[in-house]
């Protein structure tokens, strides 16, 4: 039974993060987690229910120097369809190709997919790898958080019940910057992901430097792999590098066995598509 | 001038858009699950946590006290009567549960939210019982009992044995024994479980239920209710899918009743997403032991098939499968000594149903995937070895399946042509002796069906009546149920057909049993074979009264005459003799010698009746189909990609060509998801995937290009010749992917479905085990 006692829609910042602070609410963008979520008894709505899909600032992808803001209401088709992202953080469109159907894409927006705190998020995982910081506002002011410093668990993070989560920052790689994202689950198109991987850094007459490797639906939350990118850095990303970081890469991480995969199919995955990647870079 | 009318275009093989698909489109169609009742209450079922229990007590006080709360049945307050072919299932338990899905009590309110939290407040105190999950287990002396009247666990058993098999493995020069492990699937229709029960003041009740059989439906619900079978109106609201999901009365449905009853007002039952996969019927899963030989010739010697059925905890009509998995298994290809002997077994995992193919996806797959097997041990290749042992025109199978046509020889060599089976099966092999990551497969299966009928009920019939209006539009009220496998769009055609009048002016009424004559339901692939030859002889019935009224208004001999758009006209010349509709009015308002076409038909098929040892005729026709699978395998992930099913398919004639397209491409979505995706995962009884997150039916962008290649060689007895075909798409394509896979991976899968995991472990087990 629903306990929501109050609806807001407010169309600031400003006015969010005042309802916020005001008492438990709960905030609704595109509903994707969320409806299915409370109606399977799972989550409970606070008796404030704040949709936050009239606040327009926080659409949308723009530039300021070095750092690109995606706003925290940008769903999963802008990604595909803009062009900053194209041209700088093409990774992103790359997981937003592999991501649900059109009809989920449209409402998934960023932020839920980042406040959900999925250990399977698929935009999580190229996020960690650029190096995303997430810009949390509340009535007392804003913070920013490293995105590999967000999440504390499946489901938890370090947002607080007054935060709002306005947008990711993303510096611009460095030049020479190339990385790829591969996701597996038996279907190509409404899965959720058995594993992901996204791997990248500068690739430099062969050799690999400033590595960042990330997965996904390995552990409690998606996470950096820094067994992984020791093994890549400053190497020539040659048949043998690659085949060690892959093995590596396997064995760094920790999964668990459910009805989607074993642990054993889960870290032999996390090998495939971390080779695959490092292969399509090399 | 005389008024010439064209002999029209025959309708036969024509694309006919289903009359129901625009309303189901623009969301115009009032679904049972839409449908709101005046007074009507809504209901839910509290279910059982545990899977074997004593129930100690149950206490509804708290329930009842909730605001909106009306009524609340339970086994002690509600009528006793059990449901299920062996009587075996009480629709509220009161001494013990035997699976996740039982109910212990319906309850219903004027709000879901009522009713949700009334729920939430039954109190159930159990004493835990023993378990058993494994149908051999449960065979054994120290199992526990599920059923205290059910020694060993035993549901029900069948028995076939032909020839001497012991003497023919003897004179074998080889012979294969297999084990199969065959999964749960369930039928994920789009509409969840709904009816809603009505009894008027004369208590007669009205059932609007999603049934696909609602004339025997009366007979299996009433024991549970209490009232006369003859006291039941069922009526049909458009369904969101059935897929013979609906072929059984199950608990949900009497409890709605009782609730009705009991509140004196409509109740309106209804199954969450979860519910619908948890408590609504899957297919029958099977272990299967099977042992097969052959000659060096390629000539096969026996068959002896012993098959455990996980009954689960009640039995249902799936527990009556073996009827047709043993058609497969001992008839299809030549096998000339043969026994099979299946045995259902009580457990405690959720009882299983009846599923488009009834027992035959599991049969096709063992069956199919063994002759390659045997074929490659044989040293012959899987076409030759099929075709050695294909039946010859007029052959009959041991079960005494007519076999009128040489169609599965036809089906195997032309698939086999079309596709460049053996060239591209010997490239394959070959290929998978060189370095590389993608793996391409092909591969074939056969099976048979029966395609007119089947006669496990002492009528097979379907009746029929139809009457035509004073503007010249025919009404055909028909026994066949609409479950969207298009049976109103076939009819509408026949109909046409016989009277020269547009399909729109066919109107088709078969949703209420107070009207519709009695039909057996839709199962067995029979509607368009049955159905269509009662509405076609209805048809026809009605042409002869027709034509006969206006030889007595011409001076034309009725069999000089045609109907045709919308005319009589004489045979020869196409001259119009009168309007249809005109000579409608002309016989109805006629004084004294007024007359209505108003004719009946109820036609039964020319089949037979099994005999004890399951011998009999039991279709007046059968179906053959070969499907060959295109694939490539991901070696590395265990990804498998369907390139193309080239379906070569026996059907007699066919009458709409966009219904029986809908029917293969549907039919073999649901084969793919058996064959590659779909699967039920229940651990200790409880399921453990209840939504579509983690049960993957196939989506489409897995669906492989489908070339259908339909061979029509008119069945006498079928409608315009055509043959039912509706299973036979959902039937092969399992063990054709398999026997596929096989081709471009060496591995064989006898455990379906053949999931990625399962690819990596069998080429990559040892190799990442060592690594760790
Ligand atoms: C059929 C289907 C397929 C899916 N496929 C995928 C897939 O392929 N990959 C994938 O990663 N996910 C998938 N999802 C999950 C989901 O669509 C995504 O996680 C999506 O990005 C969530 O975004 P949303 O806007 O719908 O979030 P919502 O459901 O509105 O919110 C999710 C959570 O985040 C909180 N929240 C939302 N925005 C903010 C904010 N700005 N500040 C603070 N808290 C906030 C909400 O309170 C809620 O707890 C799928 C879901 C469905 C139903």
């Amino acid at each position: 039974m629903s306990n929501i006692e109050n609806y807001l829609a407010p169309s600031s910042i400003e006015d969010a993060a005042a309802a916020l602070a005001a008492g438990p609410a709960t905030i609704v963008a595109g509903g994707t987690d969320l409806m299915l979520q409370t109606g399977s008894g799972q989550k409970t709505y606070a008796p404030t229910l704040i949709n936050i899909q009239k606040i327009t600032e926080m659409r949308g992808i723009s530039k300021d120097g070095d750092t690109i803001r995606i706003g925290a209401l940008t769903t999963i088709t802008d990604l595909l369809t803009d062009a900053i992202i194209a041209e700088h953080l093409p990774v992103l469109a790359t997981m937003a190709d592999k991501f649900a159907s059109d009809q989920i894409r449209n409402a998934s927006s960023i932020g839920g997919n980042i406040c959900n705190a999925s250990p399977a998020g698929d935009s999580i995982v190229p996020m960690l790898m650029y190096k995303a910081e997430v810009v949390l506002v509340a009535s007392t002011g804003t913070r920013k958080v490293p995105l590999n410093e967000f999440f504390t668990g499946p489901g938890k993070s370090v947002i607080q019940e007054n935060e709002l989560l306005i947008g990711v920052d993303i510096a611009v790689p460095p030049a020479g910057f190339k990385g790829g994202f591969g996701k597996f689950g038996p279907r190509p198109a409404l899965e959720i992901a058995m594993a992901s991987v996204s791997v990248g850094g500068v690739v430099k007459d062969g050799v690999i430097s400033d590595v960042r490797v990330a997965f996904g639906a390995v552990a409690p939350t998606p996470i950096r792999s820094a067994e992984t990118e020791v093994a890549l850095e400053g190497k020539k990303l040659d048949e043998e590098t690659i085949s060690a970081a892959g093995e590596v890469a396997s064995s760094s991480v920790n999964p668990i066995t459910d009805v989607r995969a074993s642990d054993w199919y889960r870290r032999h995955l996390i090998r495939v598509m971390t080779e695959e990647i490092l292969n399509d870079v090399s | 001038m005389d008024q010439i009318v064209e002999k029209p275009e025959t309708l036969i093989g024509k694309p006919i858009p289903k009359p129901d698909a625009p309303d189901k489109v623009v969301g115009k169609t009032t679904y049972i699950n839409d449908m709101v009742l005046p007074r009507m209450l809504i209901a839910k079922i509290k279910r059982t946590d545990r899977v074997h229990a004593k129930i100690l007590s149950v206490d509804i006080s708290e329930a009842e006290k909730v605001p909106g709360i009306v009524a609340i049945a339970t086994a002690e307050n509600s009528p006793k009567g059990l449901i299920g072919v062996l009587k075996d299932n009480p629709p509220l338990k009161g001494d013990k549960v035997r699976c996740i899905r039982d109910e212990i009590a319906g309850v219903a309110g004027e709000t879901e939210e009522a009713v949700d939290e009334a729920l939430n407040l039954i109190k159930v105190e159990y004493e835990d019982l023993p378990t058993v999950f494994d149908p051999e287990e449960a065979l054994k002396d120290d199992a526990p009992l599920i059923h205290d009247n059910k020694p060993g666990n035993l549901s029900l058993t069948f028995d076939f044995d032909h020839g001497d098999i012991k003497k023919a493995e003897k004179d074998s020069d080889i012979v294969l024994e297999e084990k199969y492990e065959l999964h749960y699937v369930t039928h994920t229709c789009m509409g969840p479980g709904c009816v809603i029960a009505d009894f008027d003041t004369h208590g007669k009740l009205t059932i609007y239920t999603q049934t696909q059989y609602p004339y025997n439906y009366k007979m299996d619900l009433a024991p549970a209710l209490d009232i006369p079978a003859g006291d039941i109106r069922v009526i049909q609201p458009p369904v969101g899918g059935a897929f013979g999901s609906k072929l059984d009365v199950y608990p949900f449905e009497p409890i709605a009743v009782y609730l009705a009853k009991k509140a004196r007002r409509p109740v309106k039952l209804f199954f969450s997403r979860e519910e619908e996969f948890i408590a609504s019927p899957t297919r029958q899963p099977a272990r299967v032991y099977i042992k097969q030989g052959a000659k060096k010739d390629g000539t096969i010697t026996f068959r002896d098939v012993n098959v455990y059925l996980n009954n689960g905890g009640y039995t249902s009509w799936g527990a009556t499968i073996p009827a047709v998995m043993m058609r497969t298994m001992t008839g299809h290809f030549r096998i000339p000594n043969v026994e099979f002997h299946s045995k259902a077994v009580y457990t405690n995992n959720p009882f299983a149903g009846s599923f488009r193919g009834y027992g035959n996806v599991q049969a096709t797959y063992v069956t199919a995937t063994l002759m390659d097997k045997m074929a490659e041990e044989l040293g012959m290749n899987p076409i030759e070895f099929r075709l050695k042992n294909a039946q010859k025109p007029g052959e009959r199978t041991p079960q005494n399946s007519l076999l009128k046509t040489a169609a599965l020889a036809d089906c195997i060599k032309i698939g086999a042509e079309k596709t460049d089976f053996l060239e591209k099966h010997t490239a394959n092999v070959a290929a998978r002796e060189k370095p590389g990551r993608i793996r391409q497969g092909i591969g074939i299966a056969t099976s048979i069906h029966n395609a007119g009928g089947a006669k496990i009920h002492k009528s097979d019939g379907c009746g029929t009546i139809l009457t035509m209006d004073d503007y010249g539009r025919a009404t055909v009220i028909t026994g066949a149920s609409e479950i969207g496998q298009g049976i109103d769009a076939v009819i509408t055609q026949l109909v046409s057909e016989e009277l020269g009048i547009p399909t729109s002016d066919v109107i088709i009424a078969n949703n209420d049993s107070a009207i519709g004559p009695w039909d057996v339901g839709v199962h067995a692939s029979r509607t368009t074979f049955i159905a269509g030859n009662a509405a076609r002889n209805a048809a026809v019935k009605a042409k002869h009264q027709i034509l006969a009224a206006a030889a007595r208004q011409s001076n034309v001999s009725a069999d000089q005459l045609d109907l045709r758009g919308g005319h009589v006209v004489q045979k020869d010349n196409g001259v119009s003799v009168t309007k249809l509709d005109r000579l409608l009015r002309a016989m109805h308002f006629a004084g004294d010698d007024a007359e209505l076409v108003m004719v009946s038909e109820y036609y039964e098929p020319p089949s037979e009746l099994e005999d004890k040892n399951h011998v009999g005729d039991i279709s007046a026709a059968y179906s053959h189909g070969a499907y060959i699978t295109e694939l490539e395998v991901d070696t590395l992930t265990g990804g498998v990609k369907l390139h193309k099913m080239t379906c070569v398919q026996d059907v007699g004639k066919v009458i709409n060509k966009l219904g029986i397209e809908g029917q293969m491409e549907g039919g073999i979505a649901q084969g793919i998801g058996y064959g590659l995706s779909e699967e039920l995962i229940i651990e200790e009884g409880i399921v453990k995937n209840p939504n579509f997150r983690d049960y993957k039916v196939v989506t489409a962008p897995e669906m492989p290009e489908i070339e259908c290649h339909f061979i029509e060689d008119d069945e006498e007895t079928g409608p315009f010749g055509a043959k039912g075909i509706s299973e036979l798409p959902c039937i092969i394509p399992g063990a054709s992917i398999a026997n596929a896979v096989y081709n471009a991976i060496g591995v064989r899968f006898d455990n379906p479905p053949i999931t990625p995991e399962k690819i990596v472990r069998a080429l990559h087990g040892d190799k990442v085990e060592a690594a760790e």
